[in-house]
């Protein structure tokens, strides 16, 4: 082996090996700042209190089911918009206009997350506000329109690639025995692709917890426990944009990094149940 | 005694979006009889067959000219369902293409999508298929296995046993031994010999051999163009014209 050759392995040995390290990293930092409240067994409060830093209460349950709620909201909302949008880009293409459909798709992905918020608050929260009659429309059923709107191209553009992984094979068979399109589509293509669909829902997962700007904007930044979607509620990332607290050693400035461990965590999960399920059902396509 | 014409095709052009792969083709088929198409590679006979059930029309810019009939009806007709010419006309691959799914599950696939739905007909007709096929005795014990655990041989008389699942009247065959060893296509041989006292089969092949001894009927493509079509022992004892004889002694092709 040549000197060139030995070099080329160690920068691409570091890269992979920093770029894994990078979330550990990451990971660790949080914790270790965070470390006080848990030494001081303030963690419990944490989850159970409300926030309310005058009384001294740090409590981040609120938060983080405002959180959940919002992006699992975007995310059923969306799954079945994109499921069709892709059906249509990827498998009807009436008279290729699929493929123009798709640029519009890609579009998408780059316009910038405040122009959404901006839309939202000027066109969606007027409407809920006016359909429902309750509130100032700054709720999560807002918020969880605006951010399924921000990740369906994210799912679509991965749900028309993964259709594009189905052997031909099988799409021949299906016509050859006179199956129609939609019978393709459920006995073929949807069982053939179950991971790249499972993967796009994962990465829109985490797009929308992980979006700040639109939850902030739209959401309506309560922190009490929402009892309903038109309940307004405050997202952790909207949480540690809000937050101010100048006194760097203080609990509220920690618990900014309980948040980030928080979404650390949620997003995490939420990858390896999805690689589970994947794993798990493999043999069964 | 003349024989009933199951399928025919008169003056049938085929383009793929400017290019011409079939000129003028006029064939019939006769009903209950094994036709093989041989010819070199990229003589057009594959398109031809795809043009049979309407395959091709899966493929953009494709035009058909001519008429392609059916029971003597027009399948190029707009009032006509393509799927339901599909379930008279079924088709088998040249790679055999069972689903990632069960045995049971690949031959139940196409009575459950013309909406049978009785787990105990399923069954039956599972069975029949697959005893049809010739492939009931190896498989009778392990209907619930993945089919892709099969052999290619046993994949392909799988197959064979879906498209038999719906009745088809009409079997195409493209290439359908071509990717076996010499045991598994001769199981296909003779289960195509068993299968066309029931149904008109028409076959693409490269070998000659298999050409001689499965069909009843002979036709020779070359270059997008029918040269010569008889009844196969006449084809290959006493051949018409030089081109064909050229091609089935092995002289080119």
């Amino acid at each position: 082996m040549d000197v060139k050759e030995k070099i080329l392995i160690i920068v691409f040995y570091g890269a992979s090996i920093l770029s894994a390290a990078i979330t550990l990293i990451i990971l660790g930092f949080m914790v270790v700042l965070s470390f006080p409240i848990f030494s001081e067994g303030l963690f419990f409060n944490i989850l159970t209190k409300p926030w309310s830093p005058d009384q001294g209460l740090f409590g981040l349950g609120p938060i983080i089911v405002g959180t959940l709620c919002i992006a699992l909201l975007a995310l059923i909302i969306s799954f079945p918009v994109s499921l069709g949008c892709s059906f249509f880009v990827g498998i009807l293409n009436p008279k290729g206009l699929g493929r123009h459909f798709k640029k519009f798709v890609e579009l998408m992905t780059a316009i910038p997350t405040v122009i959404y918020g901006f839309v939202g608050i000027f066109l969606l929260v007027p409407l809920v506000r006016e359909i429902f009659l309750k509130g100032s429309g700054l709720c999560i059923l807002s918020a969880s329109i605006m951010l399924a709107i921000l990740i369906s191209p994210t799912m679509i553009l991965f749900f028309v690639q993964s259709f594009k992984t189905v052997p031909q094979n099988y799409l021949n068979a299906v016509d050859a025995l006179g199956g129609n399109i939609a019978q393709k589509f459920f006995y073929v293509i949807l069982p053939n692709t179950r991971k790249g669909i499972m993967t796009g829902i994962i990465l829109s997962f985490g797009r929308a917890v992980g979006d700040t700007l639109i939850a902030l904007m739209i959401s309506g930044n309560s922190v009490a426990f929402p009892g309903s979607v038109l309940d307004s509620a405050r997202t952790l990332t909207a949480q540690i944009a809000l937050l101010i607290a100048a006194d760097f050693e203080s609990i509220e400035f920690k618990t900014l990094f309980v948040c980030g461990i928080c979404l650390y965590i949620i997003t995490s999960s939420g990858v390896l149940m999805a690689r589970y399920s994947t794993k798990k059902k493999r043999h069964h396509i | 005694m003349k024989p009933n014409i199951k399928m025919c095709t008169k003056n049938l052009d085929f383009y793929y979006n400017k290019f011409q792969a079939l000129y003028n083709i006029s064939l019939d088929f006769h009903e209950c009889k094994a036709t093989a198409l041989i010819g070199p590679s990229g003589c057009g006979k594959s398109t031809y067959l795809k043009c049979l059930n309407r395959m091709n029309d899966l493929i953009p810019k494709t035009k058909v000219i001519g008429e392609v009939k059916l029971n003597n009806e027009i399948i190029y007709d707009s009032s006509l369902d393509v799927v339901s010419l599909r379930r008279k006309v079924g088709m088998v691959f040249q790679k055999p293409n069972p689903f990632p799914k069960t045995i049971f599950e690949n031959v139940a696939y196409g009575p459950k999508i013309n909406g049978l739905k009785n787990k105990a007909k399923l069954t039956e007709i599972v069975e029949k298929s697959l005893k049809q096929a010739a492939i009931w005795d190896e498989v009778k014990d392990r209907l619930n296995q993945n089919a892709l655990e099969l052999s290619g041989g046993q994949q392909q008389r799988l197959c064979i046993a879906r498209a038999l699942a719906v009745n088809p009247e009409v079997l195409l065959m493209d290439e359908p031994a071509s990717a076996l060893d010499p045991i598994a296509t001769q199981k296909i041989e003779e289960l195509i010999e068993k299968l066309k006292s029931k149904l008109t089969i028409i076959i693409v092949t490269h070998n000659m051999q298999q050409a001689s001894r499965v069909s009843d009927r002979t036709a020779f493509f070359y270059m997008g163009k029918l040269i010569e079509v008889n009844d196969t022992d006449t084809l290959f004892t006493n051949p018409a014209l030089k081109q064909t004889e050229d091609y089935i002694t092995g002289r080119f092709g």
